[in-house]
């Protein structure tokens, strides 16, 4: 029994550096990801029946997120979490690495909004074209077009400054006047007060 | 043993006329004043008297710097270079150019605190400083040389280790818009043209001793590790531009651009800046990339960045080394320059569209070849009010009416539309040469430029494109960043305010609610700052805010810390809910100098030093109507093109009556006269400057 939990504690133990490892390197965990691992490393049997083994290892990992402050778990929209450690990712640049394994659009229109609201500033396409982004500039134009007239991006907005840079806006956090005021500073305005 | 740490203890004296060279104690008598412009101020109030010309021998220039200059103290880099502003208009007055590169440490190493240089030499001298060994030396087979071959022509002789300070044309030419530049690209605007009126081409210094810390050793590399900790990016941004990692935050505004897969890739080989996860602090100096911060997000300036560069003990590293190999064939130039912010485009801002768009080659071209002329021969552009003169007297056609036609045809005109950097060639050279027209008004700075072409300054102040200020100069991080706290600091100085205490925390990228959290501990209440493009009236808070910030750049200009990066009251620690410490200044003061005063004992010594040169403007003004003669605000602030109410969301213009009453308030904080905007008696008394107040007083020039 002793045996038992003193084995069961080591899993615990990697399944955390595994996570903690893949943070580092700037990736997000899933659950399949850690069971494959702890395979591998015959800290688990290869499981003829995976529902069985995966309820295990929820149990594990969540014995593993309570006991280490540094591990988060986030919910994908598929539904199933993902796992990372605050020491190497924060939970911003971990949402915006969910966002990026879901659907382009919903991606856009998220980072737009929480930057609408939070800082408050419209995001340019520029910004998007970076990483962890990485989106290139035909797709982000297939995404604008795609969001054109379709339910949930009503509030996604665009405007182009004097320079000819377009920003993006949710109109939920920003009106249109103060949201341009604030592209024109962002594009043109700051460099012109270094 | 001296008393004091931190100080070098003698203050260089040099009469060019006589040939005449003594020091006197720093300590003895400049104490109260720290450095830097404290002594400065102190300078030009004792022996400067009131309407001396700039370019009167009687007038003085003063190099100095503070105790933390030459110590391990991050930021310490900056020389203070004090005289009567040949470009202040409509009159000359007080003000002060502050130059980075290594010119402070190696001072401080020779024994000086700061050099005063007075008369004229009877013929083109430079000053040689190693050590004690002090000599004027002939310059004539230098005058008529750039500050490169001067630089190189000194270093040959005194040794590679020297921090030369030369002129180029434009100041030898008394040029008002000239500079000195040290180690190349680091230069002080303004008063280039004041060495020149003295003969004097370049200093020269080399020392050989150290900074005594009076402090535990232990303690004070403690000390600097935790400053280190706190420091953030160029102008203190403490959040990343592109979302890292480890960020909590990103802002693109942020000049902390470094990101994993960003490369300086005009190095060979290539360097990665990775992440710069802010607790590694051997990264630091990969955070900044002024180059690719001006250029956009894109991959331009990353292609022709070498390497940063910048001053002594600062890890920040804002100046941009850049190598463009296709400006030595198109342009004859070297194919490698450094500089940063308004230097870095004093080319580039000329034009007004390039072929290949504002990113592409032609505009870094530009930048090269403005950056290579400008910092040769001499010429300052006023932080970038030059350009913005030229493009309005260019586009409204008064160039062109001033102009006779044989000087006019002299100008290739289809250049400068097309953006063709090759124009530089021909306008920049007249500027320094004061040659033709043009050549010599431009070079005369805003004010007298606008009076020799018998142009109302009206005109400039109600055109917000021209950010035009008051006094010839331009404004510098006001109302359309920092609401009323911006438009109080430009209203204070003699030339653009050069402030930078406000904007580094409103601009440090941090979303605002921990913005106004840390408003609120640091001013009282989390009112004290707006975002951006969403002001709201004045409260006292911001006057509070004013005045720190005020206090914090006199303070840092004195200390010789560097008012581009401080203060330190955010950071990048989210540990710390980013707060960043307020009293790092008098912590690093007490401990290199073992003069242990707090933070408020040390803000009142800024204080002080700000006194004196009101005192200074007021005396040589002959007024104490500060608030209508001095303190003035140009139309353009109360002016929204599209008509919006001060207040509204997307407007940056402010509202009469609330400047009106930013101006009571601040001046309440001051402990100034809300009617005339001069200090009181008492205000005088207090800073300890009872003789201040004496000699205004006998002038009636105190309310």
């Amino acid at each position: 029994m002793k045996e038992e939990a003193h084995a069961w504690e080591e899993t615990r133990q990697v399944a955390a550096s595994i996570i903690r490892k893949r943070s580092e390197a700037g990736h997000l965990t899933s659950r399949r990801e850690i069971l494959q691992e702890l395979i591998e490393q015959n800290l688990l049997p290869p499981c003829p029946d995976e529902p069985v083994a995966d309820a295990d290892l929820q149990s594990l990992l969540k014995a593993a997120t309570e006991e280490n402050e540094d591990l988060k778990e986030l919910l994908g929209q598929d539904g199933v979490p993902r796992y990372f450690s605050v020491e190497f990712l924060s939970e911003t640049y971990a949402r915006i690495l969910l966002h990026k394994e879901g659907d382009p659009l919903d991606m856009i229109a998220e980072i737009v909004r929480e930057n609408s609201a939070k800082y408050p500033r419209p995001t340019s396409l520029e910004t998007l074209q970076g990483p962890p982004f990485d989106l290139t500039a035909d797709q982000i134009q297939d995404c604008l077009e795609q969001m054109q007239g379709q339910a949930g991006y009503e509030d996604i907005a665009q405007i182009r400054t004097s320079a000819g840079t377009v920003f993006l806006y949710s109109a939920t956090h920003l009106d249109p006047a103060y949201a341009s005021m604030l592209a024109e500073w962002l594009d043109v305005g700051q460099f012109n007060s270094p | 043993m001296a008393k004091y740490g931190g100080w070098a203890g003698k203050v260089l004296r040099v009469d060019l006329s006589t040939g005449r060279i003594w020091t006197e104690d720093t300590v003895e008598k400049y104490k109260d004043y720290l450095g830097g412009t404290g002594i400065g101020y102190r300078v030009i109030w004792d022996e400067v008297p009131a309407s001396t010309h700039p370019f009167d021998p009687a007038n003085k220039i003063i190099f100095a710097v503070g105790p933390l200059a030459g110590t391990g103290a991050p930021c310490n880099g900056r020389t203070a270079i004090t005289t009567l502003w040949p470009t202040c208009w409509p009159q000359p007055l007080v003000a002060t150019g502050h130059m980075g590169g290594q010119f402070a440490a190696e001072l401080k190493y020779a024994g000086y605190d700061a050099i005063v240089v007075e008369g004229k030499a009877e013929h083109p001298v430079w000053l040689s400083i190693v050590d004690k060994q002090v000599q004027i030396k002939d310059a004539r087979h230098l005058w008529g040389q750039g500050i490169r071959r001067a630089t190189i022509q000194i270093s040959e002789e005194i040794g590679p280790e020297a921090a030369v300070a030369a002129i180029g044309q434009a100041g030898e030419n008394l040029v008002p818009l000239s500079v000195v530049i040290n180690s190349f690209s680091h230069s002080a605007g303004g008063a280039g043209g004041v060495m020149g009126s003295k003969n004097l081409k370049a200093i020269a210094v080399h020392g050989t001793g150290g900074v005594r810390i009076f402090g535990d050793k232990a303690e004070w590399e403690k000390l600097i590790q935790y400053h280190l900790s706190l420091l953030g990016a160029n102008n203190q941004h403490v959040v990343p531009g592109s979302p890292q990692p480890w960020a909590e935050h990103y802002n693109p505004a942020s000049r902390w651009v470094a990101s994993r897969g960003r490369k300086w890739e005009a190095s060979t080989p290539a360097v990665e800046t990775g992440t710069c996860e802010p607790h590694n602090l051997n990264r630091i100096a990969y955070r900044t990339n002024n180059l690719a911060y001006f250029l956009g997000p894109g991959d331009i300036g990353w292609k022709y960045t070498v390497r940063g560069n910048g001053c002594t003990g600062c890890p920040i590293r804002c100046h941009n080394v850049l190598k463009v190999p296709s400006v030595s064939a198109k342009y004859g130039i070297p194919e490698v320059g450094q500089n940063t912010c308004a230097g870095l485009f004093f080319g580039r801002a000329f034009f007004q569209n390039f072929p290949d768009g504002p990113k592409g080659l032609t505009a870094i071209e530009s930048c090269m070849v403005g950056m290579h002329l400008a910092d040769d021969l001499g010429i300052w552009c006023n932080y970038s009010q030059l350009q913005r003169d030229f493009i309005k007297l260019y586009n409204n056609g008064t160039i062109k009416s001033k102009l006779g036609e044989k000087e006019s045809k002299s100008y290739s005109w289809d250049k400068y539309e097309k953006g063709d950097p090759s124009f530089l060639f021909e306008l920049l050279p007249r500027i320094a040469m004061k040659e033709g027209e043009l050549g010599t008004a431009l070079g005369l700075g805003t004010g007298y430029l606008l009076e020799r072409w018998s142009i109302p300054e009206e005109e400039w102040k109600k055109d917000s494109k021209t950010c035009y200020w008051k006094l010839g100069h331009p404004r510098h991080h006001t109302s359309d960043e920092a609401g009323q706290c911006g438009v109080i600091l430009n209203t204070q100085f003699n030339r653009d305010a050069q402030c930078h205490s406000h904007t580094n925390f409103t601009r440090n990228g941090l979303p605002f609610e921990i913005q106004k959290q840390l408003a609120a501990e640091l001013w009282g209440s989390p009112d004290a700052v707006d975002v951006i493009g969403a002001f709201k009236p004045m409260n006292v808070y911001k006057a509070r805010f004013a005045k720190w910030s005020l206090m914090r750049k006199e303070l840092h200009d004195a200390l010789s810390l560097c008012n581009y990066m401080g203060p330190w009251v955010a950071s990048p620690l989210k540990e710390r809910g980013y707060r960043g410490d307020d009293s790092i200044e008098s912590m690093l003061y007490s401990l290199a100098t073992g003069d242990r005063k707090d933070r408020q004992e040390l803000d009142q010594v800024a204080e002080r030093i700000f006194l004196l040169h009101r005192a200074l403007t007021i005396r040589d003004m002959g007024t104490k109507e500060m608030r209508t003669q001095h303190d003035t605000i140009p139309e353009w602030v109360f002016l929204d093109p599209a008509g919006k109410p001060p207040f509204t969301q997307g407007t940056v213009h402010m509202d009469r009556n609330d400047i009106q009453l930013a101006m009571d308030m601040y001046y309440d904080e001051m402990g100034w006269d809300r009617a005339t905007g001069a200090p009181t008696a008492a205000a005088y008394r207090r800073a300890g400057l009872r003789e201040v107040a004496e000699e205004l007083g006998k002038r009636g020039l105190l309310p």
